[in-house]
């Protein structure tokens, strides 16, 4: 698991690293990539098929205008998840402005980390895992579901990695609290 | 790897602007840019000024020893600014308040200090005038190399460009600060801390309000 984690790593370097050289094909593999990981995080977010889709577009033209800021043989992964999840937050802080909101039935599902997928049964996790602050949710996506270390998490959400693990263990035990309260 | 998978309109906007790129320096280096211009002007400043009349009775870790500090203090505010302006590379909110909390607590202490050896108001001021003098030579020092250390921040990606202004600003004028503390005759820790402190704090906050404005105009 480790090493394909590595290996996967090292590949998204390769490619980032012939992206800055002018190969557009390495831009097509990135996209491709990272597309899927990253639309499950811009949820956590929007929580909005449709509005994800258009971030995820958002966020490559980010990437792509930004690219000379990825500095090799850095990990990639901290510095697209940094971007993508400012693109994130600059749509909720123009739909703020604009004082839209996403009506209630537009909400799809959160993606619920495997971890907590054992302890109970989809929906319940996922009723509670929407209750959960956007912070602690953004925490439990990026380490359980994305597979990011907490050093990483850190990087992404500019914050110390020990927060980042304080986060995700206070999110998970407030989980296990709201289930053993609702089965008792 | 093929492009057929990527929709039109994102596809069309990277294909109008495909080049290569070479990739920023570490922000290390970059900071060193800062410091060079930086060091030209507190050469230049050194060069052409005389030093405080008391510069004889305060012992030497105070006067060039403190000054030296608030450099290196402030080279080093200036790199954490270039750190914070790359995405996936940014500074826990804990280590900025450290940071900024150092930048002012340095600068405080080295006047509480300055007083205590040299209580003695060398230069009496009259009014506001020699206040905004400082303030003024304290700007016009710290401006080039806040400058330069926004452009830097503005060419990477910030994205906490009002952070990353705040740490800019700090690095600029405690820098500057450390040569000022040589050449200000004026010891008395209320002119201190309203016009020197006070220097640190009004570059702090004008690199807060342009980066929040570069945010609010770049996305």
């Amino acid at each position: 698991m480790a090493v394909d984690r590595q290996a996967e790593e090292q590949k998204l370097i390769e490619l980032m690293i012939a992206y800055q050289k002018g190969d557009m094909d390495a831009f097509g593999g990135l996209h491709e990539a990272l597309k899927r990981p990253l639309i499950r995080y811009l949820w956590t977010f929007v929580r909005n098929q449709t509005v994800a889709e258009d971030l995820l577009q958002e966020t490559f033209l980010q990437l792509h205008r930004a690219r000379q800021t990825y500095t090799p043989p850095r990990p990639v992964r901290p510095w697209i998840y940094a971007i993508t999840r400012h693109v994130a937050l600059m749509h909720l802080r123009t739909m703020r402005r604009r004082k839209e909101m996403l009506p209630d039935e537009n909400l799809p599902e959160i993606p619920v980390p495997p971890e907590m997928d054992q302890l109970a049964d989809r929906a319940t996790v996922q009723r509670l895992l929407g209750t959960l602050p956007r912070a602690a949710q953004e925490v439990l996506i990026l380490h359980h579901l994305l597979g990011l270390s907490f050093e990483e998490v850190g990087q992404i959400m500019g914050i110390a990695p020990g927060t980042a693990k304080v986060r995700s263990h206070r999110a998970l035990k407030k989980i296990r609290e709201h289930l053993a309260e609702e089965g008792a | 790897m093929s492009l057929d998978n990527i929709p039109s309109g994102l596809r069309e906007a990277i294909e109008k602007d495909h080049r290569a790129v070479r990739p920023l320096h570490p922000a290390w280096m970059r900071a060193m840019v800062a410091a060079a211009i930086l060091a030209v002007v507190l050469a230049f400043v050194l060069a052409n000024a005389s030093l405080r009349a008391d510069i004889d009775t305060l012992p030497m870790w105070l006067s060039w020893g403190c000054s030296a500090l608030q450099v290196v203090l402030g080279v080093f505010l200036l790199s954490l600014a270039l750190r914070e302006a790359v995405p996936g590379n940014g500074i826990p909110l804990g280590t900025v308040r450290l940071a900024a909390a150092t930048a002012l607590g340095v600068q405080i202490l080295v006047g509480i200090a300055t007083s205590i050896f040299s209580p003695a108001i060398v230069m009496p001021g009259s009014g506001m005038a020699p206040g905004i003098g400082c303030l003024k030579h304290e700007a016009m020092m710290a401006l080039p190399t806040f400058a330069v250390t926004l452009l830097l921040i503005f060419r990477a990606l910030p994205l906490r460009a009002p952070t990353a202004g705040l740490l800019g600003g700090a690095g600029a004028t405690v820098a500057s600060d450390g040569v000022i503390h040589l050449l200000c005759p004026m010891a008395n820790l209320s002119h201190v801390l309203v016009w020197h402190t006070g220097a640190v704090i009004l570059f702090m906050g004008l690199g807060w309000v342009i980066g929040a404005l570069w945010e609010r105009l770049r996305w």
